[in-house]
């Protein structure tokens, strides 16, 4: 099976935010990149159809050079080749316009069966970009899929479940299609050190969107960020002795806690 | 082109409209049609569905398209695809609302791919700028930024909108019904739903509840959970969970609450053995009034609530539920 798997690179989920002088993007200076989380679990089931049913996995990624390194991090875990669309931060270039982009080039890669990516990302958290993508590809998708029940490439079709309120459903689908991966949908493994090392010498082919027709693409532009800032009461009940409250404290500590939401917080 | 804004009903499992439905008409009435000159018009994609055309009108629809055909019977992907991007392409709508729910995230942006239009999803706020472009607010970086974002000039203008960030607010109208007719074949639908289970409950719904009390991974158990049943449903309250607590099997996965489960903005969230995570904040974290139980001071939760106490769930809650009981039976 020919496998693609569509990653992103994103900042680190424990960042400060801060808003850039121009007041329309965020601050990245000093930032710690990573390999966007949801897409970790989208390169681990991408691999394991790889290990049930043979054949190879591509990565595709778009974004500025530094993205190479979570592309070779995709490579380690076992991915056998990769497409970086070279984008040195084209401005105002919204979801629309790369789910385009990239649909564009992967159809440029030509024949495959099935396409993994996450449900969205968690810097700009859209969760578009991946049904765009398979619409522009013209194939059918299964989004926020909880578990991959079966690929089966001699029946030509894959399995899937989906949580849906109240319950789930089950949605069979004819490859190729794309699917988008929640978290917890497997394990991701790690890159092994043997891995990190034949990463290096995987194929990688780049492609510069600066060779792509950018004119009118884009749809929607952000014009401000703002940081909410939510100030909160902190108003911690504690234990005399002991940070933890026992014994007849606990009565108590219930009785004002019920007494702040009453008084102060009127919200029972 | 029109300068209609269209609301496109999202319909729960049992065929009945959801809440956030009737919010986005009246928020895009009072926000967006005035100001853009455009009939407010519902959307109803489905089979059987023509009834409730009379409940869109009463929250401000002057006008239903209806698509009804045998194969939209349950959520399909390809089926509300098809039956929206034709009527948008037929009718030219300006601007398109539906809720972020499951299903409104699976098959929005592919309408939007289709038929050419831009897409914003999840919005908290939205309204018109002065030439008349799409505005809205929404979430981003885990929920620790908000962007604002105007739509170019490109039509129509579609956006998810989050439940629970507007008011539903009556204007009763006899709305005109008019039958989309648009064709869908059976050969059109890839993806086969082969199975839904569901199970109902008598608890509100997370993502329009006023009150959710949620569980952690410090539950320890599915049998544990029971103190968190009891208080939600003394407090009329939705039942939430995190991660972990899904994980380790202790609750449905429909429970959970955060950056890939449930977004929720109640007025009241008791958060309880929860160590206050960014994911599980990134769906939670708007809540009006937060509260926390937990027996570790140094929980990251203590840093971002407004009441909690320090103290073991169980010794903690069953005088705390038993002292809301009180308070419930007497009012
Ligand atoms: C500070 C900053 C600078 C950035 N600079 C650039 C830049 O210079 N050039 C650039 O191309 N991008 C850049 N990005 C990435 C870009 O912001 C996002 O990828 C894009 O906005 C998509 O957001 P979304 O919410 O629509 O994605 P979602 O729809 O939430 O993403 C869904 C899924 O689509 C896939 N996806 C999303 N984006 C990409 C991608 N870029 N490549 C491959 N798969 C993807 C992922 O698998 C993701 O899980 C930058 C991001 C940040 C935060
Ligand atoms: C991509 C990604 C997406 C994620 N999405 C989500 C999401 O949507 N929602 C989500 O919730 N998480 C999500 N997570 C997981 C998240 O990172 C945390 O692991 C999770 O929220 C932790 O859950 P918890 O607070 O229940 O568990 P823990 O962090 O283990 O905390 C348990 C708490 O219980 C307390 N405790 C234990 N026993 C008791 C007791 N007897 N009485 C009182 N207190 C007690 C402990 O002190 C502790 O603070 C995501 C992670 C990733 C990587």
């Amino acid at each position: 099976m020919k496998i693609l798997v569509i990653i992103s690179q994103t900042q680190d989920t424990e960042a400060k935010i801060k808003v850039s002088a121009a007041g329309n993007s965020i601050d990245t200076e000093g930032m710690k990149w990573i390999m966007n989380p949801y897409d970790e679990f989208a390169v681990e089931e991408a691999i394991q159809t790889k290990e049930k049913h043979g054949g190879e996995v591509v990565v595709v990624s778009m974004g500025p050079a530094r993205v190479v390194e979570t592309i070779r991090q995709a490579l380690a875990m076992g991915a056998d080749s990769a497409l970086h669309i070279l984008d040195e931060g084209s401005p105002d270039m919204d979801s629309f316009a790369m789910g385009k982009i990239i649909a564009g080039e992967i159809r440029k890669l030509g024949g495959f069966d099935i396409v993994f990516t996450g449900m969205k990302i968690i810097d700009e958290e859209s969760g578009q970009v991946g049904v765009q993508i398979a619409e522009e590809l013209g194939i059918p998708h299964v989004s926020l899929v909880s578990k991959v029940i079966e690929i089966n490439p001699t029946a030509n079709k894959a399995v899937c479940q989906k949580e849906i309120d109240g319950g789930h459903m089950v949605v069979e689908v004819p490859l190729p299609c794309l699917i988008t991966c929640p978290d917890a949908m497997n394990d991701p493994r790690y890159a092994s050190l043997p891995g990190i090392m034949k990463a290096k010498k995987k194929p990688l082919t780049e492609v510069k969107v600066s060779d792509i027709n950018l004119d009118g693409l884009t749809r929607v532009k952000t014009v401000e960020i703002k940081v909410p800032q939510i100030e909160r009461r902190l108003r911690i009940i504690k234990g005399q002795d002991g940070p933890m409250v026992k014994g007849a404290e606990v009565e108590k500590a219930a009785e004002e806690l019920i007494k702040l939401l009453r008084e102060e917080a009127k919200v029972i | 082109m029109s300068n209609e804004v269209w609301v496109v009903a999202d319909l729960k499992i049992d065929g009945s409209v959801r809440q956030v439905t009737f919010e986005a008409l009246s928020e895009a009435r009072k926000k967006i049609a005035g100001k853009l000159g455009g009939e407010l018009c519902g959307v109803l994609i489905g089979s059987g569905v023509s009834g409730h055309a009379a409940e869109l009108g009463k929250y401000g629809a002057g006008k239903v398209y209806v698509v009804d055909n045998e194969l939209l019977k349950n959520f399909n992907t390809e089926g509300y695809t098809i039956a929206l991007s034709e009527l948008i392409k037929k009718y030219s709508p300006a601007v398109v609302i539906a809720g972020n729910t499951v299903f409104g995230q699976d098959y929005f942006p592919a309408v939007a791919a289709r038929v050419g239009a831009g897409v914003t999803m999840d919005a908290i706020e939205i309204d018109l700028t002065d030439d008349k472009k799409l505005r809205i607010k929404r979430f981003s970086h885990s929920s620790k930024a908000i962007p604002t974002q105007v739509f170019l000039d490109h039509h129509p203008m579609m956006t998810t909108v989050r439940p629970n960030s507007f008011k539903a607010a009556e204007d009763p109208k006899t709305p005109e019904v008019v039958d989309g007719a648009v064709t869908i074949n059976p050969g059109d639908i890839k993806s086969k739903v082969i199975e839904i289970k569901t199970k109902g409950s008598d608890r509100p719904e997370l993502t329009e509840a006023e009150r959710v009390v949620s569980g952690g991974r410090g539950l320890g158990s599915e049998e544990n959970f029971k103190y968190i049943y009891q208080l939600a449903d003394m407090l009329g309250a939705a039942a939430g969970a995190t991660r972990a607590a899904v994980d380790a099997g202790y609750c449905p996965y429909d429970m959970q609450v955060g950056q890939t489960g449930k977004a929720v903005s109640p007025s009241l969230y008791i958060a309880i053995a929860i160590s206050g995570s960014v994911q599980h904040f990134a769906g939670m974290g708007s809540s009006k009034v937060i509260v926390a139980i937990n027996k570790d001071p140094e929980a990251p939760i203590f840093q971002k609530c407004d009441y909690g106490i320090v103290g073991d769930l169980f010794d903690v809650l069953p005088p705390f539920t038993e002292k809301v009981r009180a308070l419930v039976s007497q009012s």
